[in-house]
């Protein structure tokens, strides 16, 4: 019978199983070595689909902790180091919420990060029962700002910045060219950036004398993209203007490179791979010149190039998310250090009151209206000659567009 | 119904039930909070698939449903927020019966009827997605105004017992499934459609009837989803994740019992969030300790913990098997 026959295995079974449990249960005394510290959240989604970002966000906390211990901590409380408490959102919003338990359970301080709107979303408000500070990284969805949380700070610019600048940009680049762009296609995933900006640019671009020839919209994971490559080749535009995530959009930009279409310009909006130094070393031809309108850190802050250095020694990507949330991490350094106190009240008064400067990103001096940076601005990138260039604003730039690309 | 039923019910109501009361660690009342949701889902989805064999592949409909009604109902035209719960469990039974009644009456079963429901879900993902009155891809934000009469509390122990009011209400309504003449006719329609039919059960009804009850247990989950997160977007609604969710817990747990989804989403989530707290440091080891789980599950307890267990007290009760 079955059951005669499962016996032993199941005694083994459980045999290998108590065995692992005490390897297990044995395990974390050694790792968490008690030292008296100031606890920092750093919340980023490690596993599940977004993990490619997370573990950006990570490294570029990660380094900024390091180097504030590396010189001498928090100096207004004796030199008190800073120590990371890490919550993986597994690119989810339940788990976020279950990670901002745990790090207040830890008993940290404040919390940086989360990455994609609805984990911050979700995490800041979760943050907000306890009154514990709050500084969202990347999440650009503009709800985030408008709930009145007096506990949630976001440094970078949201959606409604990025599209204003983005549209702004693209009509002084066309104009600065003689306007050789007059028709559009826009190509965008199915979710919440790609289809929020592609119904801004439907009823923004029109007001600013471009024609739209169409709107394909794609899911999502999209393993194919050569229906959408055929059918931008049929219409022939001037510009496309894709917003998608990192592998739908290199998908799509090789199969243009392959198919010979050639656009007078690629004009992206938070693209999850036209500013990524992955995408253009891995695929350099079908880079060259697109540009995009996102978030980066500052080109001519020399701390900035030593940290791309660092990250690039480490055989790592210098994507956006590593110097924002570098910025973030001494936007709250600052804070405790002006604060004087890892007390909670405290330190989201100091972030309130900042004017913090001393970050690697193109804004000015940091400045919190209803919990948004108003000092934060993207910037428009243009991959040229394998490298990511910054192009407008000119006070950032290194480099001149290439605007029409010739093919 | 007799006690003997409802005695394991009310042991597991007592021994949940009193866990706010010595534990006050917010992460362990909110780990409860989401296991008890997806217990909920599980449990809509067992009444349909566990005693009706209807496998459905789409619970992620109801789920959505319940979520986006309970939320559109509040936000947009200001309904009081318990009131749109229950238009939420009303809309999520409804549409069960809408899906039921196009695909029973078009006589679609097993794979075929778990395909349908896979599309429905993914069809009403890409509406939300677009549609202007679910926020689109943006998603919804229920307004973050924490008193009882707008259903949020400042306290994560009230929102246990309410979801496990909640999962208590339904495992009591399974119980009584079980020993109707309506589960009956279920679990005759389970086993043998055409037998069923035969002795004059008029299955479409009963299967209606399953789907709609299915449907208003998992659309609870989803609006429950809602009032404690205060956010819902196409993907969390009707992403396939819920789904997922909803048919796994009953099979860990034991597919067509009372406390299997119950047991079932309490072992596969209080395992990995064990997992992650034991070993934390490496991303991804619940997920791991999950598929573990799942795999021994199958192989060693095919019709789930609650069988297992009923297989080992049958031994023992013949004399310990030795």
């Amino acid at each position: 019978m079955t059951i005669d026959l499962l016996r032993p295995t199941r005694r083994q079974l459980i045999k290998t199983a108590a065995l692992g449990g005490v390897a297990t249960i044995a395990m974390p005394a050694y790792l968490r070595a008690q030292t008296p510290a100031i606890k920092v959240g750093i919340i980023q989604p490690v596993t599940g689909a977004l993990a490619q970002d997370g573990e950006f966000g990570r490294l570029g906390a990660e380094i900024a902790l390091n180097e504030i211990n590396a010189a001498g901590g928090i100096k207004s409380m004796g030199g008190a180091k800073l120590e990371m408490v890490f919550g993986d959102a597994r690119s989810n919003p339940e788990a976020g919420t279950q990670e901002v338990e745990k790090l207040q359970a830890e008993g940290v301080c404040a919390i940086v990060g989360g990455f994609a709107s609805p984990i911050c979303l979700a995490t800041t408000q979760a943050a907000a029962r306890y009154n514990l500070p709050y500084i969202v990284d990347v999440g650009v969805s503009d709800q985030i700002v408008s709930r009145g949380l007096t506990n949630t700070f976001r440094f970078a610019p949201g959606f409604g910045m990025v599209t204003g600048v983005a549209l702004d940009n693209l009509v002084k680049l066309n104009d600065a060219a003689g306007k050789p762009a007059k028709t559009v296609v826009l190509v965008h995933e199915d979710g919440l950036f790609g289809s929020g900006l592609a119904k801004l640019m439907q009823t923004e671009l029109p007001k600013r004398g471009f024609e739209i020839l169409e709107t394909i919209a794609h899911p999502t994971p999209a393993r194919d993209m050569s229906n959408v490559a055929l059918r931008i080749r049929s219409l022939n535009p001037d510009l496309v203007i894709p917003s998608s995530y990192y592998g739908e959009f290199v998908l799509l930009a090789r199969t243009m490179q392959q198919q010979r279409i050639r656009p007078k310009g690629i004009y992206a909006v938070l693209n999850g791979a036209a500013s990524n130094y992955r995408f253009v070393k891995e695929f350099p031809e079908a880079a060259a010149n697109v540009m995009d309108c996102n978030h980066w850190y500052d080109p001519r802050n020399t701390k900035a190039q030593e940290l791309k250095k660092q990250v690039e020694a480490q055989g790592k990507v210098f994507a956006y998310n590593v110097p924002l949330n570098y910025s973030c991490v001494k936007l709250l350094a600052d804070a405790i250090e002006r604060a004087g106190s890892a007390d909670r009240a405290k330190v989201t008064e100091a972030l309130a009151s900042s004017t913090f400067k001393d970050h690697i990103m193109p804004y000015g001096a940091t400045k919190f209206v209803n919990g948004q940076n108003t000092g934060a601005a993207p910037v428009n990138t243009q991959v040229q000659n394998g490298d990511i260039k910054v192009i407008f604003p000119d006070a950032f730039a290194d480099a001149k567009p290439v605007f029409p690309v010739q093919g | 119904m007799t006690g003997r039923a409802l005695l394991p019910i009310l042991l597991a109501a007592i021994l949940i039930g009193a866990i706010p009361l010595f534990v006050t660690a917010n992460t362990v009342l909110n780990f409860l909070v989401f296991t008890l949701i997806i217990a909920l889902a599980a449990q809509g989805w067992n009444i349909l698939g566990g005693y009706g064999g209807q496998f459905s592949f789409g619970h992620a409909a109801f789920f959505g449903t319940g979520a986006y009604a309970a939320a559109i109902l509040q936000t947009r035209f200001g309904i009081n927020a318990w009131a749109a719960f229950c238009l939420g469990i009303a809309a999520g039974a409804a549409i069960g019966w809408i899906i039921g009644y196009l695909s029973f009456r078009s006589g679609l079963r097993g794979s075929y009827f778990a395909l349908v429901t896979l599309a429905f879900a993914e069809v009403f993902r890409i509406l939300a997605n677009a549609s202007a009155v679910t926020g689109g891809a943006a998603g919804l934000l229920v307004k973050l105004d924490v008193r009882p009469e707008n259903f949020q509390f400042s306290s994560r122990a009230v929102f246990v017992w309410i979801a496990l009011a909640l999962v208590v209400a339904v495992l009591v309504l399974t119980a009584w499934i079980e020993r109707s003449r309506f589960g009956a006719q279920l679990v005759a329609v389970r086993e043998n459609e055409g037998a069923a039919r035969a002795l004059g059960v008029d299955a479409l009804r009963v299967k209606l009837l399953a789907i709609a009850l299915s449907g208003g247990v998992t659309a609870a989950a989803g609006a429950l989803y809602v009032q404690y997160f205060l956010y819902i977007d196409a993907t969390i609604a009707y992403g396939t994740w819920i789904s997922v969710e909803a048919l796994l817990a009953p099979i860990i747990g034991g597919a067509g019992t009372v406390l299997g989804p119950l047991v079932g989403a309490v072992t596969l989530h209080g395992l990995g969030e064990i997992t992650k707290t034991l070993a934390g440091r490496v991303p991804g080891i619940d997920l791991v300790a999950f598929g573990a789980l799942l795999i021994v599950a199958v192989a060693f307890a095919p019709d789930g913990i609650i069988g297992l267990a009923r297989r080992l007290r049958a031994r023992i009760g013949r004399g310990g098997g030795a």
